[in-house]
């Protein structure tokens, strides 16, 4: 068993590169995000509205990735937990009269420690995938309906405007197109700290083989709730930013329809626990997402055929899948290449 | 007091009866199918349908849950077989995302194709006295057709062969096969069976609210709410949490309120996951 841990921990993505060399497909992607506006949809706020969105998914997927991708915590309550880090930047902001970072700091604080505490609970009762499942799933429903009811706190159905809000981030949209991306090359880069340190390695080999991992001396259930804080506060720190910068939420921002369903989408189709995987997913979703705009009412169908033909028939992802591609002899790439070169495909809208 | 009591227990039946149909199919190989709601509301689109054209009540109530029952068994014959050539947590996972896809393109067909459908179920009649306490009609009709397809599936599953095939299944795959039992073929016809009772349940529920085409995530939460208290897979655990269920619910809604409602549902939900995982009968 141990040997196959250790063959494991060869076999995986190539993330033992160590120094300045592992953050270089990061550096890349922050290049290409970079010069996007300039060079394509600068002038078009629809357009880059849209960048943004796929940029606060892109964020989410991180986070995802990190709790499901990294350490198979299949927490169902991506939606619930951006609410968290949303309506506590709302209320500490506007209710309790703190500066707007005071209440994303707090937002997220409290994410990390709410998906702390649930991947806590889910380690020590020791939860299935399908349990932890459940158990994140009936969080997200209950904090929505918590949502709803609380009417007079966070203004229920109607929902809640920031007074607060970034009005110069919201007029120009190319500014909160910058601070997303900000965020999700941040993201990036822990993630792949995390990767490449002694965390990374124990994350794989938990991944691979619970059991073997824990024989080999790794403490399975501190890791995954490690990873459930990291990751929960990215999705919290993503969701009280957009509160920030949209100025308005409502329960529907966060539901669980609304972004859970997606996040997965994006995170299975990029390639779980790949680094670039989940921004490429949810470029390409996105992308989709707009073809299909045209299509009106028949495009939740269309949705729903486009995940069951994904899980059933390309589960692996994109990233490796691409990686595979570019290790083959007859295209004599760096595997690292084809990736950064592909950067999220924004379609234009007109 | 005594009012709320009874509305619970026929609302506890209904949960009950939707608990079931989900409970079965997770019994049989580990699938949570998400896409069960989805199930329901397609049966209840089916009902005011063929209502609609001018059939009789009963014979559109038939053809609604033999709609939900085709829809089912069409599912696992073309989706789920892949999923069931998985094993272990890999089958489990694959199943609940590809029934989550599954339940999106039904809801995304009925939205586009009747975005404003509903069914109504009217039962005519007025209202009788139980223990002093004057029920309406559509409750005792639902409450009897509950109670009936309940009898009627323990009978099927605890005392004729094939009832005692798909326990052999439950309890072991390889070792149905052994003893000559498909477990395939065992799997469509719980589908079948699940289907059936999705159907059922929404023309049950529809006698007493109207059911709408965005009611199917609901319905899919309830059953999940009312699989997990009872013990997932077991089938008089289910019958069991809804009728608890169902008088809390109605408790809660008469004392506290809707919103709360849920979040005590849910909270019994969570709790039971944190107390006793395997839920009150489970294995």
């Amino acid at each position: 068993m141990v040997v196959r841990v250790v063959r494991s921990l060869r076999s995986g993505t190539p993330v033992a590169r160590s120094g300045l060399a592992a953050l270089l497909p990061v550096a890349g992607t922050a290049v290409v995000l970079a010069v996007l506006p300039p060079i394509w949809f600068g002038r078009s706020t629809y357009t880059t509205g849209l960048a943004i969105i796929t940029l606060v998914f892109a964020s989410y997927a991180v986070g995802f990735n990190v709790i499901f991708g990294s350490t198979s915590q299949l927490f169902l309550c991506v939606g619930a937990l951006a609410g968290i880090g949303g309506y506590a930047t709302a209320l500490f902001s506007d209710s309790a009269s703190l500066p707007v970072f005071v209440g994303v700091l707090l937002g997220t604080l409290i994410a990390a420690i709410v998906g702390g505490v649930l991947s806590w609970i889910a380690v020590r009762r020791s939860l299935g995938v399908i349990f932890t499942g459940i158990l994140t799933l009936v969080f997200s429903l209950a904090f929505q309906n918590l949502l709803l009811g609380q009417r007079q706190l966070t203004g229920g159905s109607t929902g809640h405007e920031l007074k607060a809000a970034a009005t110069t981030l919201a007029d120009d949209r190319v500014g909160g197109y910058y601070l997303f991306a900000a965020l999700v090359v941040i993201f990036l880069i822990v993630f792949r700290l995390i990767q490449t340190s002694h965390v990374g390695w124990a994350f794989r080999a938990l991944r691979d083989d619970e059991t073997a991992a824990e024989l080999t001396g790794i403490d399975v259930s501190r890791y995954r709730v490690y990873a459930a804080v990291v990751g929960s506060a990215m999705i919290g720190l993503t969701g009280g930013l957009y509160a920030y910068s949209d100025g308005f939420i409502n329960p529907t921002t966060f539901a669980f329809n609304q972004i859970d369903v997606l996040v997965l989408v994006m995170v299975v189709f990029g390639g779980l626990g790949s680094l670039l995987g989940p921004l490429l997913g949810a470029g390409v979703f996105e992308a989709v997402d707009q073809l299909l705009s045209s299509s009106g009412q028949i495009r939740e169908f269309l949705y729903g055929l486009m995940i069951v033909a994904l899980f059933l028939g390309f589960r692996r992802g994109l990233v490796p899948a691409l990686g595979r591609l570019a290790r083959r002899p007859v295209v004599p790439a760096s595997p690292l290449q084809p990736r950064t070169d592909d950067g999220p495909a924004v379609p234009s809208a007109t | 007091m005594k009012a709320v009591l009874l509305d619970g227990i026929v609302l506890g039946l209904g949960f009950g009866l939707l608990g079931v149909g989900l409970t079965l199919v997770y019994g049989l190989g580990g699938v949570l199918n998400l896409a069960y709601g989805e199930l329901a509301v397609l049966g209840a689109m089916v009902v005011s349908l063929v209502k609609d054209a001018g059939a009789p009540l009963a014979l559109a109530a038939v053809a609604g849950v033999a709609a939900a029952m085709a829809a089912a068994v069409l599912l696992d014959l073309t989706v789920m077989r892949p999923v069931y050539r998985q094993s272990g947590e890999h089958r489990v996972l694959l199943g609940l995302l590809v029934t989550l896809g599954v339940a999106f393109l039904i809801e995304g067909l009925l939205n586009w194709r009747d975005p404003l459908g509903a069914l109504t179920v009217d039962i005519g009649g007025g209202p009788i006295g139980i223990f002093g306490v004057p029920m309406p009609m559509s409750s005792i009709w639902a409450s009897a057709i509950t109670l009936g397809a309940g009898a009627i599936l323990v009978v099927f599953l605890g005392a004729t062969t094939f009832g005692r095939a798909i326990r052999s299944v439950m309890q072991d795959e390889v070792g149905a096969r052994l003893v000559g039992i498909s477990p395939s073929f065992t799997r469509t016809v719980i589908f079948a069976l699940s289907g059936a009772l999705a159907g059922l349940v929404a023309v049950t529920s529809a006698m007493s609210s109207p059911l709408t085409v965005t009611q199917g995530f609901d319905l899919t939460s309830f059953a999940l709410i009312v699989t997990v208290v009872g013990g997932l897979g077991s089938v008089t655990g289910a019958f069991l949490a809804g009728l608890l269920l169902g008088i809390v619910d109605t408790l809660s809604a008469y004392y506290v309120g809707q919103y709360i409602t849920s979040v005590v549902l849910l909270g019994a939900a969570g709790l039971t996951i944190l107390i006793r995982p395997r839920g009150l009968l489970g294995r």
